[in-house]
């Protein structure tokens, strides 16, 4: 009896107390600018999603394009998103930082390699869209002091840091070579990382509520069902 | 317990005294291209296939890097001809410059002559990168001889053209865990940039357009371009008809490639090697 009362309130109670606790508050903004929205969904056709890499002290980390990504197919299975390693691997070098379009009318540039075009058409690419920008921390406040003798271990201290998100994404037609909108998220959080023998870090899940923020916002251009 | 503690102050102070090794590796996709209709010889020479750079520590608060790129450059520069080209003629020996030669429309020696690096500890920023200077060499198969001893010379006069490549790769430490994870993959993207920067502006360059065009015209392409600084004695590429990579090298500078050298250390300025 007693543990089925801790299975079914005690650990799930435990475990949204804990979440609770350990995620810091975070604000978000977003804007949004589309038009020309797909109302019926994009079909069989397929997005890529890719991150811009040409600025000299970030790149658009991998692995935000992969949780937009996944935000959308998992809102909309329908929607086929392409992996942006695999399209940069198969394309290459058309995308690297140094040689991927800027503007969406530099694709028809592109597609006078056959090679080129044949892959596209082969994959139906209905829309790419690019993102750009980056999460920083900032505002480093707070000391933690650990030490470690025989037979004991510990810290003990407080730190608080600032984390900003801001990203940006643009949305290429690809069939008509025109953008179509673009999309932006502002957010910023507090964390806390308090040590009393054990530190326990209270994160502000900044990053990953910009990746739901835009994700949202995509998925509600793309999808018919949003 | 007191032994273990021991061992550990002594594997951190020793740390800060050890060499960091980095064995470029990568995967390197093949460029997506029309390959173009040439037969194309490649010599690499060896201190280009075993190109590696060494940064000595400056303090104490930094450590040696060693950052092997040669056999990485071999396998991308290989992916990268071998999608451009119709047919690649890897040069080895002189039997195959006799049983090849009238079937090679050119032959290509790349040569790393710069390359530069900075990690978060020379910069504050939080960012590895690499840049890299490429010099290659396109020369008639004519221009290939054979020394007495057998090895295989070129004369810096006979080149049909030389051009310069630059490359840039950079990770930002939010990628990665190690330093030496970022390293590598600074350089993987490095050569990335590199093979990029080769394939847009190949057909481009204003003297490999002419060779082109008189390949394609079935003209005789040969003649070598007058060139600023030439140097009357012809430079080895191959030594005494074994592989290039067990020829000895030297200087990866294509005017001054001697038979002298190994690992390639800075001459100027912080992880900076040539």
């Amino acid at each position: 009896m007693r543990g089925a009362l801790r299975q079914r309130w005690i650990y799930p109670a435990s475990a949204v107390l804990s979440a609770l606790l350990l995620g810091g508050c975070v604000s978000a903004t977003v804007d949004e600018m589309t038009y020309n929205e797909p109302v019926a969904g994009i079909g069989e056709s397929s997005v890529v999603i890719l991150g811009r890499r040409h600025a000299p002290d970030y790149d658009t980390e991998f692995d935000f394009i992969e949780c937009i990504g996944d935000h959308i197919h998992s809102g909309d299975p329908s929607i086929e998103v392409i992996n942006e390693i695999a399209f940069i691997n198969q394309f290459y070098p058309w995308f690297e930082p140094r040689t991927a379009p800027m503007q969406p009318q530099t694709i028809d540039r592109l597609l006078e390699l056959p090679v080129v075009a044949n892959q596209f058409a082969e994959m139906k690419l209905e829309y790419m869209i690019w993102i750009d920008g980056k999460t920083v921390d900032t505002n480093r406040v707070g000391s933690m002091s650990c030490g470690i003798g025989p037979g004991v271990a510990g810290c003990f201290g407080f730190g608080t840091w600032g984390t900003e998100s801001a990203y940006e994404a643009t949305i290429w037609d690809f069939t008509d070579k025109v953008e179509v909108g673009k999309v932006s998220a502002l957010t910023s959080g507090q964390s806390y990382m308090p040590a009393v023998i054990v530190p326990i870090p209270i994160i502000a899940p900044v990053q990953g509520t910009a990746c739901d923020s835009l994700g949202d916002q995509l998925l509600e251009y793309l999808s018919a069902h949003h | 317990m007191w032994r273990r503690l021991l061992l550990l102050c002594l594997t951190l102070l020793l740390a800060g005294c050890t060499t960091r090794q980095v064995v470029v590796d990568g995967k390197f996709p093949s460029p997506l291209l029309d390959p173009l209709p040439v037969t194309l010889g490649v010599i690499y020479p060896q201190a280009f296939a075993e190109h590696e750079f060494f940064d000595e520590a400056k303090g104490r608060a930094e450590t040696d890097w060693l950052v092997k790129t040669g056999e990485a450059q071999v396998v991308f520069w290989d992916k990268i001809f071998n999608g451009m080209f119709d047919e690649v003629v890897h040069i080895r020996d002189w039997e195959t410059v006799q049983a090849r030669g009238a079937d090679i429309d050119g032959v290509i020696i790349p040569a790393i002559t710069d390359l530069q690096y900075t990690i978060p500890t020379h910069t504050n920023v939080k960012i590895y990168e690499i840049w890299m200077r490429y010099d290659f060499r396109l020369v008639d198969i004519s221009a290939i001889h054979r020394q007495e001893d057998g090895a295989l010379t070129v004369n810096p006069d006979e080149r049909l053209v030389a051009w310069p490549i630059t490359a840039y790769g950079k990770t930002p430490t939010a990628f990665l865990q190690t330093d030496e994870e970022a390293v590598n993959l600074a350089a993987v993207v490095a050569l990335r940039d590199a093979g990029a920067h080769f394939i847009s502006t190949f057909g481009a360059t204003p003297d490999i357009a002419v060779w082109l065009d008189g390949l394609a015209n079935g003209g005789d392409q040969s003649d070598p371009l007058p060139t600023p600084d030439t140097i009357d004695e012809p430079v080895p590429v191959i030594e005494n008809e074994s592989p290039a990579l067990d020829a000895p090298g030297g200087t990866d500078d294509p005017t001054t490639t001697t038979a002298e050298g190994g690992s390639e250390l800075p001459t100027a300025g912080a992880g900076s090697a040539s």
